[in-house]
């Protein structure tokens, strides 16, 4: 009798533990992520504007009604270099108990991250970093919605071959083409697969390919007088942070003549300081980006609109602008979040999984007209993350390739003498 | 010689302007080591927050410009005064109860010193990269086969004005002889009655107004933000080792040398190999000459 009582007690107990415990959840009714990016340090400067992004986003989230019947929540921790990358994601998951962690802007910073947050069996959610060593580690929990490095060089090389080598009046195998590029991962991983797809499949002779270190250089004149004997068509240059109006300014001076400049990704030439520092100096330059300005909303599929449209506005009602790159790829990465949140309607990091592997979203269904399809590693598909070509025009990054998506066009082909990019 | 291989003018003209190059961007390096050269001569201190007051130097001129649409070489002059300032002030409230105490201990307060100061750099005016285009920054010389920036003859002019304005303070004045006194034997030149604080206080300040001037003249080339500094500090360290630990005129052909194994190593061997270049340079001369290329012997030891 007393120990089916003592049994009794002990069933009451637990029972009440577990609904108290489920109560206390409930109550706070928030749901949190792990949120990482780099706050202070070198990075600092695109590392807020994703979080900027992400904080748009997330409240767009909770007026639809949050996730998994909870208000989004972030626990936000600064990563600035990949040693507090990987101690800040172990904190993260260890004392916040956040289950899936988004971050983290650079490819610095990625792999060490998500390297921790696997230790861990948590999800790692990255939005923005392109390093495509990230999906090659075996890791079962890491994602990626953006496209990776080798996705650039793939894009920056089909609107050399296909767009500038037709309007130069030049086959693509007549293209003389120098590869310059800081040497971190990112340069190295967009430049080598822009190398080897230009000399593989479109037979472009390849003049120079040349790696810097974007935090100690100071002097690109020796570069710049090397290339001018060269004579290349093209300067395919993927540049960090300053690297880009020093290298542009000297040029400049050097009266380096080339056809056209490519650059890949929200730094350097994609970054919105460019622009702010040369006005109408800057016209002419090429970066792929996310969409900008000309970007034709209608283009996308009906869904892709409506979500595009909302975060557009929402962005615009906070930061008074069109969408930064930064923004672009933190929201977009988000939203794809929700998205994958609402099917699995679990963190489980099976039934994760499961649910970001049945997606199958055409081109245009989502903000940035991206698609979704993850391949086996995490990836997702290159060829579903629509990517697009802005130049600098007076003072503004603009959408001009493909041209089925914008109502921009790209000028100054091929470029001018330097005072005459008016 | 092959004739063919005669050079050509095409040659000539890669040959002078690699050499103006060389001659422009030392004169950027010394601008920033002059400094730390006299800072590390006298006081015996490494001050790895230098670069940091350089970076402030450029807010200065940055904001000025931008703000109130003063030229950076307008800025000058009070920049100097102002640096020398903030110089008396850091000395006094840091650097003063750390120079009696062991170099370990020094580090570790100039590097927590670089790194508060960049943060709150970053704090305030984010980590955006700025840039100021003065009409001077715009006027490109072309002189033979050679082509510079107008900014970049002033910022090597200063360098060399400066460098030689400090050698003659340090050998011709009393407050010099002073200075280089305590540099020599700290111990004696207190029991000479020469107030070593004062000195000391005198030096740090002196130097953070050279770096602090550094800073309007490099804004209108680089762009300014929170870590600006840093880009260049590691080589100003190299310079003054190369130079002669705390030797002016040696510091100016030290940035010279560096500068020039930067050009020719980056033209030569590329872009990637500079910095082995002139690293392994700097190991060679700690190895065959601790005190230097122009210093005299033992100054490694000095005040050790």
């Amino acid at each position: 009798m007393r120990r089916r009582a003592f049994f009794l007690a002990v069933v009451v107990l637990v029972a009440l533990t577990g609904w108290l415990a489920a109560s206390v959840h409930g109550q706070s009714g928030e749901y949190n992520i792990g949120v990482h990016e780099p706050l202070t340090g070198p990075l600092a400067g695109e590392g807020k504007r994703h979080l900027e992004g992400l904080e748009i986003v997330r409240d767009m989230i909770n007026e639809r009604g949050g996730v998994m019947g909870r208000k989004l929540a972030f626990a936000v921790a600064d990563a600035p270099d990949p040693t507090a990358a990987a101690t800040e994601a172990t904190r993260l998951i260890t004392r916040e108990g956040v289950r899936i962690i988004v971050g983290t802007f650079s490819s610095r910073l990625c792999g060490a991250a998500s390297e921790a947050a696997a230790r861990h069996n948590a999800i790692y959610w990255e939005t923005s970093c392109v390093d495509p060593r990230y999906s090659t580690r075996g890791l079962k929990n890491a994602y990626r919605t953006e496209i990776d490095a080798t996705g650039f060089g793939w894009y920056n090389v089909e609107f050399i071959a296909k767009h500038l080598a037709p309007r130069f009046g030049k086959k693509p195998s007549e293209l003389k083409i120098a590869f310059l590029s800081e040497d971190s991962s990112y340069g190295q991983g967009v430049t080598e697969a822009a190398r080897q797809r230009a000399k593989q499949e479109f037979k472009m002779q390849e003049v120079a390919a040349e790696y810097y270190n974007f935090q100690t250089i100071n002097d690109f004149t020796p570069v710049i007088v090397k290339f001018k004997q060269l004579q290349p068509d093209i300067v395919h240059h993927i540049a960090y942070t300053n690297d880009a109006p020093l290298f542009w300014r000297q040029a400049r001076e050097q009266d380096f003549l080339f056809k056209a400049l490519v650059h890949a990704g929200a730094t350097g030439y994609g970054g919105v300081d460019f622009g702010k520092a040369l006005g109408a100096n800057a016209n002419g330059v090429f970066a792929l980006l996310e969409p900008g300005p000309g970007f034709k909303i209608e283009a996308l599929r009906p869904e892709g609109q409506a979500i595009e449209k909302a975060f557009r506005d929402a962005i615009q009602k906070r930061t008074g602008s069109y969408p930064l790159g930064g923004h672009q790829l933190a929201g977009g990465g988000l939203w794809l979040l929700k998205v994958v949140l609402d099917r699995a309607k679990s963190d489980d990091p099976e039934k994760f999984r499961s649910a970001v592997m049945s997606l199958d979203l055409p081109v245009g269904s989502m903000i940035n007209g991206w698609g979704v399809k993850f391949a086996e590693n995490g990836q997702n598909s290159n060829e579903r993350v629509q990517h697009y070509m802005l130049q600098w025009q007076d003072g503004q990054l603009v959408t001009v390739w493909p041209e089925e998506f914008t109502t921009k066009r790209a000028k100054w082909i091929p470029l001018g003498a330097w005072d005459q990019r008016k | 010689m092959d004739p063919a291989r005669r050079l050509g003018p095409a040659e000539i003209d890669v040959f002078a302007q690699l050499a103006v190059s060389t001659l422009l961007l030392g004169g950027i390096y010394a601008l920033i080591a002059v400094g730390l050269t006299l800072i590390f001569g006298i006081m015996r201190v490494v001050n790895f927050a230098h670069g940091e007051y350089l970076m402030l130097g450029m807010y200065l001129a940055f904001w000025a410009f931008s703000l109130l649409a003063l030229d950076p070489y307008v800025v000058l002059p009070a920049s100097l005064v102002i640096f020398f300032v903030v110089g008396l002030l850091t000395y006094a409230l840091v650097m003063r109860g750390v120079i009696h105490a062991s170099h370990n201990v020094q580090i570790f307060t100039t590097v927590g010193l670089s790194i508060a100061l960049q943060n709150v750099a970053l704090v305030l005016w984010t980590g955006d990269f700025r840039v100021i285009r003065p009409w001077h920054s715009s006027v490109v010389i072309r002189l033979g086969g050679t082509a510079f920036n107008l900014s970049q003859v002033v910022a090597f002019a200063v360098a060399v004005a400066l460098t030689i304005g400090l050698l003659l303070f340090m050998r011709r004045t009393h407050t010099g002889r002073v200075m280089r006194a305590t540099a020599q034997d700290r111990d004696a030149a207190t029991l000479m009655g020469i107030d070593t604080d004062r000195v000391y206080r005198l030096t740090f300040a002196i130097g953070i107004a050279c770096v602090g001037a550094a800073g309007a003249l490099v804004a209108p080339l680089y762009a300014t933000y929170p870590q600006a500094g840093l880009q260049f500090v590691l080589i100003a360290y190299v310079v003054v080792v190369l130079g002669g630990l705390g030797d002016m005129a040696g510091a100016l052909l030290g940035s010279l040398i560096v500068a020039a194994v930067e050009v020719a190593g980056s033209y030569v061997f590329g872009a990637a190999w500079k910095e082995v270049l002139y690293f392994v340079l700097f190991i060679g001369v700690l190895v065959f000459r601790p005190a230097g290329l122009f210093g005299q012997r033992g100054a490694e030891t000095l005040g050790a």
